[in-house]
């Protein structure tokens, strides 16, 4: 482990992701440290010192999430929510294939600052590749008793168990996510009560993404003071960004929060494709309120800087459009994604995300009216904040940031029937 | 505890659920998927409320008091919210009111006037779905109208257990189907008076009538000993025409169930639901003396005379009968003195594939009225040996038994026509439960009252009168 870097340390090759390579870069030595050295409670104090915050997108606290979970509880579960299904986001997905232990050491660490003896695993339906050596993984893992009972000779036992998705992104959602994991249909809670009260199978439950739980192990060998050391003040470490769109090396990046999100674009993916002049940047997976090219100008890639812009950091993908795209159909794209992905249980996001994805599909069929505009604008209003999760508000924040920020081009479809830009835009 | 709502200081009660505390005091937070005998499940948001330091608008209905409370249910963000959360079930809601059977009593309906946009503001085509889809034999179901609040899918794996019922597909596709091969459920009819929509309707009552040309009668279910409360709902007097004749005028349209914490909560089992069925079965329209057409009075006469004359009457009580004409029976019996033996029996009894017995509503006793039966004249049975002693034995109800009554002559009073258990002496014509009032005392000798729906017909006799004419 190189001390600035928690993930690209490694050079990745056909074997990198192996236990022998894991282990030859230092791997478990963290959870060693923690099962002799330390007691659970100063694991946890380390992951709050360390201002790990969640980076499933809703950047909540760690170590607040963990203090919620009453760790004398009969049971209490671990659950590694790794249903990443957000549009231009695919960090997890690197983890998983490339450094699974990682995960695995990260989980085994919470496990034991948590006192969870069965840990889950929800991995999305359609990841087939991060399955496989996810899989693999665990089975060199058990064999090597890393996962198991008496793990590392000590007396701390912990399993991790594996569950597919069925292709829901609503999962993706902690409560639904618990839903589909107990074997129900994947519909998000009412909440209150928390996961942390009542979670999976009505016990004590933390949820936590594949990225931060794969942070943990860092933190634990070199000390929270360490991380919180990394990238910005408020909101330190360093993030996985995965940038795709119109660059020229669309791929995930690890860089330190506080990173120029211009730098990311313009040095590390190369600019953009063909060269042509940006127009929007979508900062933080496709639910995150899209940014124009003079609005990136000055952003750094952590949560103040971003919500300042009004956007959001988000799960931290990037989605780069460069000029000559018609933002009418990237929204259509957008609202169709929702409206699908909806699942249906209350009323402002059911029946509205499908009203609004049958707006922008009629305004980019060429036959929108004036009187379209007004209800987009009104629509997402009655949706955000009213629905039982997030997904409302994830389907109507693009809907409103587009309409706000190219609406001229939204107008001119309506008026000609056709779109501002038209043609294929790589020629 | 005290919580304020709308600047009014109310007493609430610690663990209760906001939108209980505020009917209790009179305020209707308006909700479409609460109900308070079915798990919560927050989904309509219509009861969303503002709540004091909380940025969010809160469900109602999934929120427990808490001292200090404070909530805002007439905020103009509040009425934005409801006002939007109408528009979205509207969207793709058929409006097909004017021929749907729950228009009048619909709560969609009911809060499109009240909560709701005066103009949709959609243009797009309404999304279509499964109309009148026949979901079992008893029930239609017509996903267009309906709005997925849920509460069907609650009541059949939460009450009745069936499971009946579930929702599939996914956002704007989602709609309620038939989750199980069978839809044997004995208590299924109950999601017809769920649903807050016309989306699940009575396979028997559809198209039957309006429902404001309908009122309810207070009744009880005669179909076992729980004796469930019942509104039994006929035509209104100034709906009632001579066009439609007699028997539309007059006759039973629909039962519902009528809450009743004491005794059946706020469920009724189908047969409950099929009261009205159980009432239009073929009356005894006409008294008979020897097996001939009579009059009434010619009848009584005749059964009276032989009641004094007999060496050794016997009586079977019917349970299907109520208290106060127990009562008059027992006047009578006591008037008749000890010469008179009296027994009791169980009038009717499950019919085949009908459920017995379960641990919800109900009970292997198939009569209301056995409690009080017992109360007044014990539990003697007659028997074939028995029957032989009596040269006289007077039948009270539906004759469904089999025991063998000998040589004794009979005299019948039953409402309906079924098979008699020989040539009886004499027959005279009842009232039906329809047509009198009265208490039942149900298992546990709760008193249940119930309504005359309609008058009795001409031929027919009221069990009471009839006993204190037979009087010598």
């Amino acid at each position: 482990m190189t001390p600035d870097s928690v993930f690209h340390n490694f050079a990745v090759t056909n074997t990198s992701h192996s236990l022998e390579a894991y282990r030859a870069r230092g791997g478990y030595q963290a959870l060693e440290k923690a099962l002799t050295k330390l007691a659970p409670s100063d694991v946890e104090r380390e992951v709050t010192q360390s201002g790990l915050r969640g980076r499933g997108g809703a950047n909540f606290p760690v170590g607040a999430k963990w203090s919620f979970v009453n760790k004398k509880s009969p049971v209490v579960y671990l659950c590694c929510n790794a249903d990443e299904g957000e549009p231009g986001t695919f960090k997890d997905r690197w983890i998983l294939e490339h450094t699974p232990h990682q995960l695995i050491e990260g989980m085994l660490i919470a496990a034991y600052a948590l006192n969870v003896r069965h840990a889950f695993i929800y991995i999305r339906g359609e990841f087939d590749l991060p399955l496989r050596r996810l899989q693999s993984a665990l089975e060199e893992a058990r064999t090597a008793r890393l996962v198991g009972e008496q793990i590392l000779g000590s007396s701390f036992a912990c399993d991790i168990l594996v569950h597919r998705g069925a292709g829901a992104y609503v999962c993706g959602e902690e409560s639904s996510l618990l839903n589909s994991l107990e074997g129900r249909k994947g519909y998000p809670r009412n909440k209150p009560p928390f996961p942390a009260v009542r979670g999976l199978y009505q016990a004590p439950t933390v949820v936590n993404n594949v990225e931060t739980l794969s942070d943990v192990p860092w933190i634990i060998a070199r000390g929270g003071a360490a991380y919180a050391a990394l990238g910005n003040k408020a909101n330190p470490g360093t993030r996985l960004f995965g940038i795709s769109g119109h660059v020229k090396k669309p791929a995930v990046y690890e860089r330190p929060t506080g990173y120029p999100l211009k730098r990311i674009i313009f040095e590390d993916a190369g600019g953009i494709l063909g060269d042509k002049p940006l127009k929007a940047v979508i900062p933080g997976g496709s639910s995150t309120p899209v940014l124009t090219a003079q609005e990136i100008e000055n952003i750094t890639l952590d949560a103040a800087s971003l919500q300042q812009a009004g956007s959001m950091l988000g799960s931290g993908g990037i989605i780069v459009i460069a000029e000559g795209t018609c933002m009418v159909r990237v929204l259509h794209v957008l609202t169709r994604f929702y409206s699908h992905e909806s699942c249906g249980q209350c009323t402002p996001c059911r029946e509205g995300t499908a009203w609004m994805n049958d707006i922008v599909e009629r305004i980019g069929s060429g036959k929108g009216v004036r009187a379209d505009l007004e209800n987009l604008q009104n629509i997402p209003a009655g949706i955000s904040g009213n629905t039982l999760c997030a997904l409302g508000d994830a389907a109507s924040m693009p809907v409103v940031s587009f309409l706000k920020k190219f609406r001229p081009e939204f107008e001119y479809f309506i008026e000609h029937g056709r779109s501002l830009h038209e043609g294929r835009l790589e020629a | 505890m005290k919580i304020t709502i709308n600047n009014r200081s109310i007493e609430a009660r610690e663990g209760e659920r906001l939108i209980d505390a505020a009917l209790r005091h009179g305020i209707e937070i308006p909700h479409f998927c609460y109900h308070p005998h079915l798990p919560v499940s927050g989904n309509c948001r219509m009861c969303l409320v503002k709540v004091e330091n909380v940025p969010k608008l809160m469900p109602a209905c999934n929120m427990h008091v808490a001292a200090n409370l404070k909530v805002d249910t007439a905020a103009p963000e509040v009425a934005r919210a409801r006002q939007m959360v109408m528009q979205f079930l509207m969207l793709n809601h058929p409006v097909d009111c004017g021929i749907c059977d729950k228009a009048g009593e619909c709560r969609l309906q009911d809060y499109e006037f009240e909560y709701g946009v005066p103009r949709s503001r959609s243009l797009e085509p309404k999304h279509r779905k499964r109309k009148l889809h026949v979901l079992s034999e008893r029930i239609q179901l017509d996903n267009e109208r309906c709005i997925l609040c849920s509460r069907c899918v609650r009541f059949t794996r939460e009450v009745s257990k069936s499971n009946m019922l579930g929702i599939v597909e996914r956002g704007g596709h989602a709609m309620v189907d038939r989750a199980t091969a069978s839809v044997d459920d004995a208590y299924s009819d109950n999601v017809i008076g769920l649903c807050p929509t016309g989306a699940l309707l009575s396979t028997d009552f559809l198209y039957k009538s309006r429902s404001w040309f309908l009122e309810p009668v207070r009744s009880v279910c005669t179909g076992c000993a729980r004796g469930c409360s019942v509104e039994v709902w006929r035509r209104k007097k100034e709906w009632q025409m001579r066009l439609l004749g007699e028997e539309r005028n007059r006759s039973a349209y629909r039962i519902t169930a009528l809450p009743n914490p004491e005794v059946n909560g706020p469920w009724i089992c189908n047969k409950g639901f099929d009261l009205h069925k159980v009432m239009a079965r073929e009356r005894v329209s006409s008294a008979q003396v020897g097996g001939v057409p009579a009059s009434v009075d010619q009848a009584v006469d005749r059964a009276k005379n032989m009641l004094a004359e007999a060496n050794s009457p016997a009586a079977m009580v019917s349970a299907q009968a109520s208290n106060e004409e127990l009562d008059a029976f027992a006047a009578l019996a006591k008037a008749l003195g000890p010469r008179l033996r009296i027994y009791v029996r169980e009038d009717c009894h499950a019919a085949p594939g009908e459920v017995v017995e379960d641990n919800l509503l109900i009970k292997a006793d198939k009569n209301p009225n056995s409690f009080g039966v017992r109360e007044r004249f014990g539990s003697t049975r007659l028997d074939a040996a028995a029957a032989s002693q009596h040269d006289l034995i007077l039948i009270w109800g539906e004759w469904q038994e089999s025991v063998d009554l000998g040589a004794a002559t009979v005299i019948h009073l039953t409402a309906f026509a079924a098979a008699g258990p020989q040539k009886p002496g004499v027959l005279i014509p009842l009232s039906t439960l329809f047509e009198r009032s009265g208490t039942f005392s149900n298992f546990e000798g709760k008193h249940n009252r119930f309504d005359a729906v309609f008058a009795k017909p001409e031929f027919a006799q009221h069990a009471t009168d009839l006993f204190a004419r037979l009087a010598p």
